[in-house]
């Protein structure tokens, strides 16, 4: 029998879920700095 | 399976992993390069007329980046290459939308005053009492009158995105929502000033009309602006408070929507409701509770605010591409009417209100 493969992180999370983490993720850069300026 | 081959399966499935991702650069790139290309032609017209003195209309970027992707998406179409890329633009909505929550702080709506306030709530409420009542009238799609309310009521192209985000509506739907809406819009850029100047409306006055009547916020300050600078601030203000509720108008379309795909053999209504839940919501509404208790900056809040503008300059792109004329043909004239006639008795009912309380309360 074949090793049931494991489960992707897209499988796990939703993109919405996804969607919160990266914007999350992009808040906390511009807030502790890293991010400094984005322009438009 | 043998040790062997498990061993050689992992390979293979990083493998296919990897050409999962790179599979989504193309259309990653062209719905970047169409949505900077709608942002190219607002700056080239208005750096043309301010250079030409001219008074030219400002068309915002997000209906040039979907005339773009319509016109490449209705002509030669949309190669197979670049698909799996393109339909990514519904993450980068919502992606758009948590981020949005940055320039919503909810402490704006105390420096409006009591009684403009109670318009927004009394507008939001007319407006989606009306248009669903209007779109039933003409025999809309369900969802398609969703989508029309909450872009009359509280904030256009933003909210009916959203929106469709939440309750799973069809992009031919939201295509022909926002549509109407920017149609509208711009009409209001040229209306709104001379009913103002005719009424005499104070800036004050005009600016909370303004506010609740025009639906996307780039037209609503346009429109403002048209009349005086105090107007514009006013109307920008009023706007806020109307974004500000996205998420609670948003909330209740997806658990209505959701309660309603329950009816067959559902046992666990909250886990239910919870599974299609827009856990977006929560998202922006965590930005915007960050937003509001100072966690971030000023200018913090305008470089997440940024992001969250080239998340739905993404977006945008891709609604224009995914965006069939032929379907939207099957729709007919009905929809666009709708929204007129709605847009055009909402903005009477919101004049008479402003009117009023200005007369009465002096705004």
């Amino acid at each position: 029998m074949s090793a049931s493969p494991r489960p992707t992180l897209s499988a796990i999370f939703s993109s919405d879920t996804w969607a919160v983490l990266l914007s999350i993720g992009l808040a906390l850069l511009v807030r502790f700095g890293v991010l400094k300026v984005v322009p438009w | 399976m043998s040790d062997t081959s498990t061993i050689a399966a992992v390979p293979a499935q990083s493998s296919s992993r990897l050409s999962y991702w790179l599979g989504l650069v193309p259309g990653l790139l062209l719905l970047a390069a169409v949505g900077y290309g709608g942002k190219f032609i607002e700056q080239f017209i208005a750096r043309y007329g301010k250079s030409h003195h001219l008074v030219l209309p400002n068309i915002e970027y997000v209906l040039w980046a979907i005339l773009i992707g319509l016109i490449i998406a209705n002509t030669v179409g949309v190669p197979t290459l670049f698909r799996r890329g393109v339909a990514t633009y519904d993450f980068w909505l919502k992606t758009g939308i948590v981020l949005l929550g940055a320039r919503f702080i909810l402490g704006d709506i105390a420096r409006l005053g009591g009684i403009s306030l109670a318009l927004v709530f009394i507008e939001i409420a007319l407006a989606l009492a009306f248009m669903t009542w209007l779109g039933k009238r003409f025999k809309l799609a369900p969802k398609l009158v969703s989508l029309l309310s909450v872009g009359a009521s509280v904030c256009g192209v933003s909210a009916i995105i959203a929106t469709q985000g939440a309750i799973e509506a069809d992009e031919e739907d939201s295509s022909y929502a926002i549509a109407a809406i920017l149609a509208l819009g711009a009409i209001s850029l040229f209306v709104f000033p001379v009913i103002g100047h005719t009424l005499h409306l104070s800036d004050h006055a005009y600016g909370v009309w303004t506010g609740l009547a025009v639906d996307n916020t780039a037209e609503t300050a346009a429109a403002g602006a048209l009349y005086s600078d105090t107007a514009g601030k006013i109307a920008v203000l009023t706007k806020t408070c109307r974004n500000a509720l996205i998420g609670f108008v948003v909330l209740g379309y997806a658990i209505y929507w959701a309660s309603k795909g329950q009816a067959a053999g559902i046992q666990n209504r909250a886990a239910f409701l919870w599974q299609k839940f827009p856990k977006f919501v929560l998202g922006f509404l965590l930005i915007s509770l960050l937003a509001t208790i100072g966690f971030f900056t000023k200018p913090q809040l305008l470089a997440v605010g940024n992001l969250s503008r080239w998340a739905f300059l993404l977006t945008f792109a891709g609604v224009g591409l995914r965006t069939s004329v032929r379907e939207l043909s099957k729709q007919g004239i009905r929809p666009l009417l709708v929204g007129t006639i709605g847009e055009i008795v909402i903005a009477l009912i919101t004049l008479g209100l402003v009117y009023g309380a200005d007369k009465t309360f002096h705004l």
